[in-house]
């Protein structure tokens, strides 16, 4: 594990379809850059994710082109993509997806 | 709104067309029956004994609502009445939440969702004691408004609230009764009539009019008519109307008997009867036809209604798809469907209409109609693919339609492009509602369509198996991922599968012997990570034996955070953070594993919350501290990161600990903010000089003379001597000031001396030509001008404003209206045409309705219509205004003047929409008394209720005492799409509560029960209000009154005891009421809960503790589980501390803390304040402490224990800690606006010298070292309240910025004009700060203090000053004034503001947040 780099490059992702979990998400935005984390946490209790996601890529780069790129669409599904606004925001819940 | 304008296209609609109609009818006879005859309009019965089922003839005479008819209802139990009021005002919250929220769902989808009508029936059953209308509301909801639900679960819901409220004390009356029964009706529960009239006989409730009309219908609805006759029978001897809903009823009955030839008949009847066949009459004859399938016949009446001018709506339509559909005759539905107009609200009925006939197994009939949904046509090509028909998949799945069924509709959505994804989406429905079976063979579907089957799709299943803790369950779910060949992943594993097994090796087992296949790495992996969720010592045996194979972090490490999170096994923690530390087994080979475990250190306090790192604060330390006891080290850069999260978290405590991890060879200086004050620089010099200036006018002698001058002048204005003014002004020429002048000059015009005021303008302007007027001033100018005829003079006066930017704020614009109005009366439309378009050219005000409506206005008053037309019309196309449009349409209506009025429709209609032109149409209908054309108009397709518009007409009419026209209004919008029916009834009720009419009032309330309208408390208060007030029974509870009874073994006899018991306790003979409940008791009798908490409160108001107590104990013994009421309890805390019992007091508190009770404010302080009298500055500590710890500590201002704690220590003789603490705090930056009011005043009112000295001295000393000027402010103005002025003068002398304290002076003031007989300290105030604010501020505070004083002399020379000093009057103060004198019994000698208090409160407060902001821009 390589030591934190200072700045996060992270999207906020939401309106993602059901159909899609963490491993999509990584390979869908894998196309713009190589992804360091991808956070989809799931509700423990209805066993559905949450229809948000945090995406953070490895570089500048990266972040820019999915920020460049619209619409997004997966799974036939329009995705909302926008900057990570509080990049330490991230979720504080007990489930995550590493 | 374009689909609302295409519908109202539709019917191509001529406002002409409908006034010729008017045109032929007016010479023929029937007209008057038509259009003004029956009061009761379209639900006008007939005599009952004249008809009869099999009766041939009817009287055609007209029978409105006999008085009296429907009012001999049941009494509510004299048990009302003082509820305990923080029951009921949560109560009334709690309806006004459940009705907004159900309100909003039927509105919207036209429907009610179980789960949402359970939580509020919860809600409701958990509160306790139930109001009538809750239960009201709960019963109405258990019929067609659950479409969801099958027939026999919404009556058996129905029974169960019904019930259940019951238990609780919901007190019924006929209005329930009235709402059981329209439930029964619409889930065609069989029951028998003469059984519930039994039951409500037997529960003392009256049946009425509208209980009979729902047994007929019952009887019919069953065929029989014998049944139905015997009712009729009932209404005959009772001599209730026979009403159109009657008739509908009895063609379902005859139809029903197989006789459809009576059926038909009751067409003819009925106009013979002079009732005219409504669209309910056509549906019950077109479902007898549907339910027999004879498509010719319904075809034939659905032409006879179309030629009877009576219009089916989509609802009634779908009425007779629905028949049609049950009846086993679906292949008519689409020769139906074509009838469909597509209504506004055609999506939520249809979608309803598609409910119901899946809950009914008619889904095929409901897909053919979910084809006839309108295409949602996306805008953006790339946006997500509409979806349509989600409802109708969802409801298959929980009404378990088969599969092959779902398969086939899903395919038919796709293939027609009107859904993009139904199997996948019909399968979330199916995994939300959990359903195991349904799920796996959707996704076996999913898989031959080669759409993707993922691991997670099984996460929803698994949760409730493994919530449950069922194995077999999860086993079933594992069957079916390895016959879909999904193989689980490693997070499905670990954390939905394997958790569900006692063990790692159980569930290994399991699978084994169920032939379940895994992936070996994989399993691992689910193991680690299982483990390291729930047993660090476990995963540290494990990680640390050498045999375990390499592993990166990455795999488990959200887990082991968890795990980290839940444990306590600081141990286990530290060793395997050590192992991490230390062994490149769990790192990726590049790496360093320090850093991995130095950045997992990060990773678990970046993902816990500010709680749980201060929950667990100490388990941290310890743990950090072992840490560096095993050398564990981590880098600068980690323990930066490390520092800002417990910075952000409020943590510091942790960071040293952190800190000592840092490698000793780069630790680095910590940063410090740095706390900076801010001081205030005050300029007082200026007002020095002003002060000292005036004190030297007084003596003035050989000085300038011009103030006294002015002020002489202004006095003189005030007198309204212009003569001696004007002859002062002569001599002394010279002195004379421009504020003088303006003064007089505003004499002059009050006066009508035109020629005097434009001298002294001429003189004025000679002294400084740049000096301008107010614009009040200059707006009385205008009008003297213009109302002499001078206009182009007073356009002059206009330019001049303009010029010297004299702005015309919102009072003056009301100032100019009155201008142009009375320009308009005198002068006529040119003059007043000429002003208004300078004024607006000038641009000095803003168009606005009000400000054009004066030239309309000149020409309605000379009856000149299409001037006023014109001149609308012209004012729209200029200003974007179209002033008194209203009546002008009237005007035009009356004078059936078809063209001016198609003009102006057309106009209003392009400028405004059609919405708006029917709209002014329809009221223009009203007003006129065509009301056969105003319905039309309401029956136009695509027409919705627009409140604000409805609300206006209602409002003119109550104004104008226009009962018939309002009485209308509400009969016809009955069917308007969204129109809020108790509002409207709302609207007749309170005209009927200025006419004291309780007859009508009466009426509504029936009428209401017919509709199905709930009634909101206000509604049903206002109600009460009439009835009592006229000395009639209220049928109904009564809310305010409200209270029920919680135990249902009480005794009979208490219901005698009550009422004297409480009768007693309200006229304060509490010792009487004591004593005989003492006596009552000896004879074991119980009484309710009420009574007790009644006598309780009494006593406690008195201060009887003792007896209070005894009573207590009484009430206990009787009524088990007894609970002293949340406002009992408050009440005894605050007895115990005023009798100084604050051991007690404080024990009180403590219980009911325990029971989650909250305690008030008030009991709070009161105690808080008890305890600082005694000193006891430990209580407060600890009441603090409880309170706080509530966390939701409700605006209790922290001051209260401060000030209480400063007192305490006050008491204790220790003066040293009572400044130490206050300056503390108003030392703090955050301390400076709080008040220690209180402290002074308890220090006054004890004559404790000693302490004012020392605070006083504490305050100055603030003020002057600080800057903080609170304390000294607040000790200023509690000497001037406890009417110490000198002390205040001296203190004012020692500390003058108090003067400047504008914001406190001034809520002093704002404090004070709160109650009355408090103007002196106000004027106190003044004398010794004359000028701290703008007399526009100060004057409206003084007039609220005259109006609270009932002072009218005062308030009236009040007024008349502002009038001369020119300060404008806002309308809240002439309202207050207004009011005064009509209380006083004077005539008001200008117009009263017509709106309410409230109005012109807001509009007030909405003037000063916006010059607030322009303010600040």
């Amino acid at each position: 594990m390589a030591a934190p780099t200072k700045k996060v490059f992270e999207v906020f992702v939401s309106k993602i379809p059901w159909t899609a979990a963490g491993k999509e998400m990584r390979e869908y935005f894998g196309q713009f850059g190589l992804v360091k984390k991808c956070l989809l946490p799931f509700d423990k209790e209805t066993g559905f994710h949450r229809g948000f996601c945090w995406v953070g890529f490895s570089s500048e780069e990266g972040l820019n082109n999915a920020l460049q790129k619209d619409p997004h669409v997966l799974e036939g599904v329009k995705l909302q993509v926008q900057r990570n606004r509080r990049p330490l925001a991230g979720p504080k819940k007990d489930s995550e997806y590493d | 709104m374009a689909a609302l304008l295409r519908s109202a296209r539709l019917l191509k609609f001529s406002p002409s067309g409908l006034l010729q109609i008017t045109g032929t009818k007016r010479n023929g006879p029937p007209l008057g029956r038509l259009y003004s005859g029956a009061v009761g309009g379209r639900r006008t019965g007939v005599r009952s004994h004249q008809i009869c089922p099999v009766s041939q003839h009817a009287s055609s005479r007209l029978w409105p609502y006999a008085p009296g008819c429907v009012r001999n209802y049941v009494v509510a139990t004299e048990q009302k009445d003082e509820g305990n009021l923080s029951v009921r005002s949560k109560q009334m919250q709690q309806f006004d939440w459940a009705l907004t929220k159900l309100d909003f769902s039927v509105r919207r989808t036209g429907r009610v969702t179980k789960t949402l009508l359970l939580r509020i029936f919860h809600d409701v059953s958990r509160t306790g004691y139930p109001s009538g209308n809750q239960a009201l509301l709960l019963l109405r909801s258990c019929g067609a408004l659950l479409p969801e639900l099958p027939l026999e679960e919404r009556t058996q819901l129905a029974h169960r609230v019904w019930e259940k409220l019951q238990e609780l004390g919901a007190q019924y009356d006929v209005s329930h009764y009235n709402a059981l029964l329209k439930v029964y009706l619409q889930n065609e529960f069989k029951f028998s009539p003469t059984d519930f009239l039994a039951k409500m006989e037997a529960a003392n409730v009256q049946p009425n009019r509208v209980t009979y009309q729902r047994l007929i219908a019952a009887y019919c609805y069953n065929g029989d008519i014998g049944g139905a006759s015997t009712i009729l029978g009932f209404m005959k001897t009772k001599d209730l109307p026979i009403t159109e809903a009657v008739f509908s009823s009895l063609v379902t009955g005859h139809a029903r008997a197989g006789d459809i030839e009576s059926a038909e008949n009751i067409l003819p009847m009925m106009r013979a009867a002079g009732i005219e066949p409504s669209p309910d009459t056509y549906v019950s004859l077109l479902s007898a036809y549907a339910e027999k399938g004879d498509m010719e016949h319904l075809k034939q009446t659905l032409e006879a209604a179309d030629s009877a001018d009576c219009s089916l709506m989509d609802r009634d339509v779908m009425q007779v798809i629905f028949t049609l559909a049950k009846a086993g005759h679906q292949q008519h539905v689409p020769e139906m469907i074509e009838r469909l107009r597509h209504e506004r609200g055609y999506i939520p009925d249809a979608m309803n209409l598609c409910l119901s006939l899946i809950t009914q197994g008619q889904e095929d009939t409901a897909f053919t109609i979910l084809k006839t949904f309108p295409m949602q046509h996306s805008e953006n090509f790339n946006d997500t693919a509409v979806n349509m028909g989600n409802f109708f998949l969802r409801h298959c799945i929980s009404m378990n339609t088969s599969l092959e069924k779902i398969a086939y509709y899903c395919k038919e959505l796709q293939e027609s492009n009107l859904h993009a994804s139904p199997l996948s989406f019909t399968l979330f429905c199916a995994l939300e509602a959990k359903k195991t079976e349904t799920s796996l063979e959707l996704m076996k579907l999913l898989k031959e369509q080669n759409l993707p089957v993922r691991s997670h799709y099984f996460w929803p299943l698994l949760t409730q198996s493994l919530k449950e803790s069922n194995t077999a369950a999860v086993m079933e779910v594992m069957k079916g991922m390895q016959e879909l060949h999904v193989s689980p992943d490693v997070e499905t594993l670990s954390k939905y599968i394997l958790p569900v097994f006692p063990s790692i090796e159980a569930a290994r087992q399991a699978l084994k012997s169920a032939d379940i296949s895994l992936d070996s790495e994989r399993f691992l992996n689910s193991e680690i990570r299982s483990v390291a969720a729930n047993n660090l010592a476990e995963l540290y045996t494990l990680l640390s034996n050498p045999s375990f194979p390499s592993l990166d972090l990455s795999v488990f490490r959200s887990s082991l955070i968890l795990g980290f999170k839940k444990s306590t096994d600081v141990e286990s923690m530290v060793k395997v953070t050590e192992l991490l530390h230390k062994d490149v087994r769990f790192s990726k080979e590049s790496s360093n594993p320090a850093d991995a475990a130095s950045f997992f250190l990060y990773n678990l306090i970046s993902s816990m919350s500010e709680e749980q790192v201060q929950e667990q604060e100490d388990k941290l330390r310890s743990f950090l501290n072992q840490l560096h006891a095993q050398n564990v080290t981590i880098s600068v850069n980690i323990f930066r990161g490390i520092r800002n999260l417990l910075e952000s978290y409020h943590a510091p405590e942790l960071i040293k600990d952190v800190f000592i991890l840092v490698d000793h060879k780069d630790q680095m200086s910590n940063g410090s903010a740095s706390a900076s004050g801010t001081a205030h620089v005050i300029g007082i010099e200026g007002k020095l000089v002003a002060l000292e200036s005036k004190l030297a006018e007084l003596k003035a002698e050989n000085k300038p003379l011009s103030v006294i001058l002015k002020h002489l002048i202004q006095t003189l204005s005030a007198e309204e001597n212009l003569q001696r003014a004007l002859e002062l002004k002569q001599q002394h020429e010279d002195e004379m000031t421009i504020g003088g002048y303006a003064t007089l000059i505003n004499l002059c015009c009050r006066h009508n001396n035109m020629e005097e005021a434009l001298n002294l303008k001429r003189e004025m302007s000679r002294k400084d030509s740049s000096v301008a007027l107010d614009a009040g001033k200059y707006i009385a100018l205008v009008k003297i001008l213009s109302l002499n005829d001078k206009v182009e003079e007073a356009v002059d006066i206009l330019k001049e404003m303009k010029e010297k930017e004299v702005v015309i704020n919102d009072t003056y614009t009301t100032t100019v209206f009155h201008m142009l109005n009375a320009v308009a009366a005198k002068s006529g439309v040119s003059a007043v045409r000429r002003l208004q378009d300078t004024i607006f050219t000038l641009g000095l005000a803003k168009p606005n309705s009000n400000l054009c409506s004066p030239v309309v206005t000149a020409y309605l008053d000379s009856k000149d219509m299409p001037g006023a037309l014109e001149a609308a019309l012209e004012c729209q196309k200029r200003y974007n205004q179209m002033p008194r449009i209203h009546d002008v349409i009237v005007g035009l209506v009356e004078k059936g003047d078809t063209d001016l009025l198609q003009k102006a429709m057309d106009f209003v209609s392009q400028e405004r929409g059609e919405m708006t032109m029917l709209y002014d149409l329809f009221f223009a209908f009203l007003q006129t008394g065509r009301y056969r054309e105003a319905r039309k108009i309401i029956e136009t397709p695509g027409l919705r209720a627009k409140p604000g518009r409805l609300q206006w007409y209602s409002e003119k009419c109550i104004f104008n005492n226009q009962m018939e026209a309002l009485e209308q209004m509400v009969d016809i919008t009955a069917k308007l799409f969204e129109c809020d029916r108790d509002e409207m009834y709302t609207y007749i009720l309170r005209l009927c509560k200025n006419t004291n009419d309780w007859q009508k009032a009466e009426a509504m309330w029936t009428k209401m029960q017919e509709e199905n309208v709930i009634p909101r408390e206000r509604t049903l208060r206002l109600l009460a209000d009439i009835l009592k007030s006229n000395s009639q029974e209220v049928p109904f509870e009564v809310p305010e009154t409200w209270y029920a009874q919680a135990a249902p073994t009480r005794d009979e006899r208490d219901v005698e005891y009550q009422p004297r018991l409480i009768t007693l306790c309200k006229k304060g003979k509490t010792k009487e009421a004591y004593g005989m409940l003492k006596e009552v008791d000896k004879k074991g009798v119980a009484l309710s809960p009420l009574s007790y908490d009644h006598l309780l409160r009494s006593l406690l108001a008195e201060g009887s503790i003792e007896d209070a107590m005894v009573v207590k104990d009484i009430a206990q013994s009787r009524v088990p589980g007894f609970k002293l009421s949340d406002s009992a309890n408050n009440l005894l805390i605050i007895t115990h501390s005023k009798k100084g019992q604050i051991k007690d007091a404080l024990e009180m508190l403590r219980s009911m803390l325990q029971l989650g009770h909250l305690p008030t404010h008030l009991a709070i302080t009161r105690l808080v304040q008890a305890l600082g009298n005694h000193g006891d500055v430990a209580g407060i500590q600890e009441v603090e402490t409880l309170i706080k710890g509530l966390g939701t500590n409700p605006n209790l201002s922290s001051m209260v224990f401060i000030n209480n704690t400063a007192l305490a220590h006050i008491k204790n003789g220790d003066l040293e800690s009572a400044v130490e603490l206050l300056e503390g705090i108003y030392t703090r930056p955050d301390g400076t606006g709080s008040s220690m009011s209180f402290v002074f005043r308890k220090i006054l009112e004890a004559d404790n010298d000693k302490a004012l000295d020392k605070m006083s001295a504490m305050a100055e000393r603030l003020a002057n070292h600080f800057a903080c000027y609170r304390p000294v402010s607040d000790l200023f103005l509690q000497l001037l309240d406890m009417d110490k002025v000198e002390d205040a003068k001296f203190m004012l002398a020692r500390c003058n910025a108090v003067a400047e304290q504008k914001e406190m002076l001034l809520s002093f003031v704002a404090q004070k004009a709160q109650s009355p007989g408090q103007v002196g300290k106000i004027k106190n105030l003044l004398s010794l700060i004359p000028d701290f604010t703008e007399k526009e501020v100060l004057y409206p505070y003084i007039m609220k203090c005259h109006v609270m004083d009932k002072d009218l002399p005062s308030a009236k020379a009040l007024h008349e000053q502002m009038q001369k000093e020119g300060i404008v009057v806002d309308e809240l103060s002439l309202k207050r004034l207004a009011v005064l004198y009509r209380k006083t019994g004077e005539m008001v000698p200008f117009p009263e503001p017509p709106e309410s208090f409230k109005f012109y409160a807001d509009k007030l407060k909405e003037r000063a947040a916006k010059a607030q902001a322009t303010a600040e821009e």
